[in-house]
């Protein structure tokens, strides 16, 4: 009877090692499954990954840790293994459910110039910094408003509404739309604040409300900006598109990425209201594509019927801001199939298909100020634009076509009467030597371009020869020992 | 000559050193603290004398511009008036090439003595402004090095034309208050060098004081995690707190990261960094709860410029926590509570 109860005992104890081991396992693979850590240890970057993370849970941790030109997704099958290594990364551990990948951090090579100290510590932080306080390059921007809906807005008409404060006698509205005077424009008083109505083109504008005599930033407003003098000043971009999807109440997030923000899916989150997710954006004046993105998945807006191809064989949406361009070329009748492609849509040759029209080949595009190059791909041979006489100056050869719209700033290079040629080459125009051609116009040498404010390089190409602008003092060096001229567009 | 220069600066070292002891306060360590600290043997500075300052007031509130989170200040370079950058991990004066190309070239000897105006140009192209002017403080015959500061003046999209390195402010008290933008300077006498405090740390609650370093013109304050002690270099010119890949995996276990990110500079194209907050890290008694960092490999950063390739620097994300000050005659910081 005791042997038998022993038996027993031990065959539960053996029964219940093993339903222990199995939980004990199970308790693992239950961990594992939840594994995705970032973390540093014997100076290297360790990325820890269960293989059974879902599609979105590694879109998060991609967009948390930034880790985009990784290909994770990939990795975590077992495939592009080659690619993570061409990265510099190392397979630390390669389990059936736990990925683990090391990448020695490995510090700057040189610096022997105070500049690179300085700069090694600028990492670009908050969303706020993206977007640059004094610049007219912000490619988008949005609201953020918590406790109130964002500003409404009637044809170019901004409301601008502070909650509460029922108690002060005076409020005042000021911002760089109105060169920040105080006593300009007095806001009116309603039943819940106190509002104010001001015209304002699309773009990006601060503001601060003065109750009574007090200047407060708008604490409703979650954008906020320091103006790098001591002051903060909250944010508000005055929206010129909004973007809409119809239905999918029962998601929980959406959002909606594109070319304007470098296709990162979960920053830019969607707002349900009523029946539909939206957001309203401003959009730099030019021609975006994008597409929306919830829970691991990505699909086109199934409302907007322009759309253009991607290297994806789907397509993305297309949204245009700003005034249209006619691209056409004349004659190719006998063409079977006519693509522009340029430095406004990265040359991508897969997007931009023309449409056979009055005798030529046609498609619209937007586009907003500066300098451009492009080409026409008819039946897969690439040629500039035979209407256009600005072209990329290559011997033999069919340069790419250029054009500037709106240019602002005219450089000019006095002398070289014998020159044959010369070119203006700079940070604007990717340092091209044979693009930007100068023309000659009595003694000087001429050319007009579009420039972004702030610090722009450039150099004179005159007959081959690179030459540091001889009117201006100023130049810095550059890396091959041979100086760059220095302008400063405000 | 060589030798009795060095003995007077032997005697100086004593005097220096009996004059040291004879003030402190509770919370300070011994000077003799500072010569422990571990400095790299590749060091190497011209050793410019110290120029002769002359002052409309001895004290000055300045208002200072921000590039991001680098402190710009207005100063005048002989003619040439500008912002420069209030860069502590500097050395000494640093002036943008672009904008002092003009400028002569001064070569020196090992010993630092001034050899004359010469032809070449040297790395770093030593030249002499004759006046340089921040607020009401002149500064006379005053060596500086040219350097390009390019890349800086591209990232920022504003002019810099150059860097307020250390030495500018040797005989000064500094408060930096970040939130009023405002620089507090005080230039100390030599009859107030004992006693010279601002008015704004009269009420000695009201902050902490601790012992700096300078040696080899950088600023170096002692740190530790648990038993681990480390040096900081105390640095304007950082926007972020730094911290070396290569200390202990007890030290980098206590970093929750929270991004990777790629370090800029023409040293750093394509140089993967992480960014994170360490907990638990004191100086002195104080400690600074999660204090923001970028983790990186330092090895490489010793330089005459660059001292980094000790634990780290403290930067931006540190001392715009409070409001801080430096009394660079006595060597104590100032920390508010």
């Amino acid at each position: 009877m005791e042997m038998s109860w022993a038996r027993h005992t031990s065959i539960w104890f053996r029964k219940g090692s093993i339903i222990l081991l199995l939980l004990i396992l199970g308790g693992f693979a239950q961990l594992n499954a939840q594994v995705q850590t970032c973390k540093i240890k014997d100076g290297k970057i360790i990325i820890e990954l269960s293989r059974q993370l879902d599609k979105e849970a590694i879109d998060i941790f991609v967009d948390k840790y930034d880790l985009y030109d990784l290909p994770l997704k990939e990795v975590l099958q077992g495939k592009l293994i080659d690619s993570l290594k061409k990265l510099g990364w190392v397979i630390e551990r390669s389990l059936p459910d736990l990925l683990v990948i090391s990448k020695k951090l490995s510090g700057y090579e040189k610096a022997y110039n105070p500049a690179d100290r300085i700069l090694m510590t600028d990492i670009g932080r908050s969303t706020a910094e993206r977007f640059p306080a004094v610049s007219n390059a912000v490619v988008y921007g949005y609201n953020r408003f918590r406790n109130k809906n964002s500003f409404s807005l009637v044809d170019s008409t901004v409301t601008f509404y502070l909650r509460n404060n029922l108690n002060a006698s005076q409020v005042f509205l000021a911002g760089s739309f109105n060169d920040w005077k105080p006593g300009r424009l007095a806001m009116q008083r309603t039943d819940s604040g106190w509002i104010a109505r001001v015209k304002l083109a699309p773009g990006k504008y601060w503001y601060k409300f003065i109750i009574d005599g007090r200047w407060t930033i708008d604490t409703d407003n979650q954008l906020t900006e320091n103006d790098g003098q001591g002051n903060i000043n909250s944010v508000y971009y005055r929206p010129n598109c909004v973007f809409v999807l119809r239905g999918n109440e029962k998601r929980n997030r959406v959002f909606v990425y594109g070319s304007f923000n470098r296709w990162r899916p979960r920053e830019l989150e969607m707002i349900r209201k009523d029946d539909a997710w939206i957001l309203p954006m401003y959009l730099l004046e030019g021609t975006h594509t994008y597409r929306f993105y919830s829970e691991g998945f990505s699909f086109t807006d199934p409302d907007n019927p322009d759309r253009f191809p991607n290297e994806f064989n789907d397509y993305n949406s297309v949204v245009r801001i700003g005034k249209p361009y006619l691209f056409r070329l004349e004659g190719f009748q006998d063409a079977q199939k006519v693509m522009l492609i340029g430095s406004f849509n990265g040359w991508r040759n897969y997007e931009l298909k023309m449409v056979k029209k009055n005798g030529g080949w046609e498609i619209m595009y937007n586009l907003g100020p500066g300098n451009y190059e492009y080409k026409y791909i008819i039946d897969g041979r690439e040629v500039s634009d035979p209407a256009n006489a600005q072209q990329k100056n290559i011997p033999g050869h069919s340069g790419n076509s250029f054009f500037v719209l709106k240019p602002n700033y005219t450089f000019r290079l006095k002398g070289f009467e014998n020159a044959k040629s010369v070119f203006l080459a700079g940070d604007f125009n990717n340092w091209s030597p044979n693009t930007f051609t100068m023309k000659k116009e009595g003694g000087e040498w001429v050319l007009q371009v579009h420039l972004m404010p702030g610090k722009r390089l450039y150099k004179f190409v005159v007959d081959g020869k690179w030459i540091l602008d001889p009117a201006n003092k100023l130049w810095e060096e550059n890396e091959h020992g041979t100086g760059n001229s220095v302008l400063w567009v405000e | 000559m060589r030798l009795k220069r060095r003995c007077k600066y032997y005697l100086f070292l004593i005097v220096a050193l009996i004059l040291g002891s004879s003030y402190g306060t509770p919370t300070e360590v011994p000077d003799s603290h500072a010569r422990d600290l571990p400095l790299p043997a590749n060091l190497r500075f011209n050793s410019y004398p110290d120029p002769a300052i002359s002052f409309d007031s001895s004290t000055a509130a300045l208002r200072f511009f921000r590039a991001g989170n680098l402190i710009l200040l207005k100063a005048k370079a002989d003619t040439t008036e500008g912002y420069f950058i209030l860069d502590t991990g500097a050395p000494y004066l640093i002036l943008n090439m672009t904008y002092f190309r003009d400028y002569p070239s001064i070569s020196f000897s090992e010993d630092g003595e001034q050899g004359g105006i010469t032809g070449a140009v040297t790395a770093y192209a030593p030249t002499k402004l004759e006046k340089f002017s921040l607020g009401p403080f002149h500064y006379h015959n005053i060596h500086a090095d040219r350097i390009n500061l390019g890349h800086i003046e591209s990232v920022k999209g504003v002019k810099i034309f150059g860097l307020l390195g250390l030495q500018l402010f040797k005989k000064f008290e500094m408060i930096i208050d970040y939130e009023t933008n405002t620089i507090y300077l005080h230039l100390i006498s030599k009859k107030e060098a004992k006693t010279y405090k601002s008015e704004m740390l009269k009420d000695a609650t009201s902050h902490y004081i601790l012992p700096f370093v300078i040696q080899e013109h950088k600023m170096m304050v002692k740190a530790t995690f648990g038993t681990k002690s480390l040096t900081f270099i105390i640095d304007t010119g950082a926007e972020s707190n730094v911290i070396d890949s290569r200390l202990p995996n007890s030290i980098l276990e206590a970093i929750t990261v929270s991004r990777r990110v790629t370090l800029r500079g023409n040293g750093g194209a394509g140089v993967e960094a992480l960014y994170g907050d360490i907990s638990d890290l004191k100086i002195g008694d104080i400690p600074l709860g999660k204090l923001p960092v970028l983790v990186t490999n330092l090895e490489k950063m010793c330089s005459a410029y660059n001292t980094s390739c000790l634990d780290g620097m403290l930067g931006f994300d540190f001392l715009s926590q409070h409001k801080i000050g430096f009394n660079f005659v006595n060597r104590k910081m100032y920390i508010w509570k």
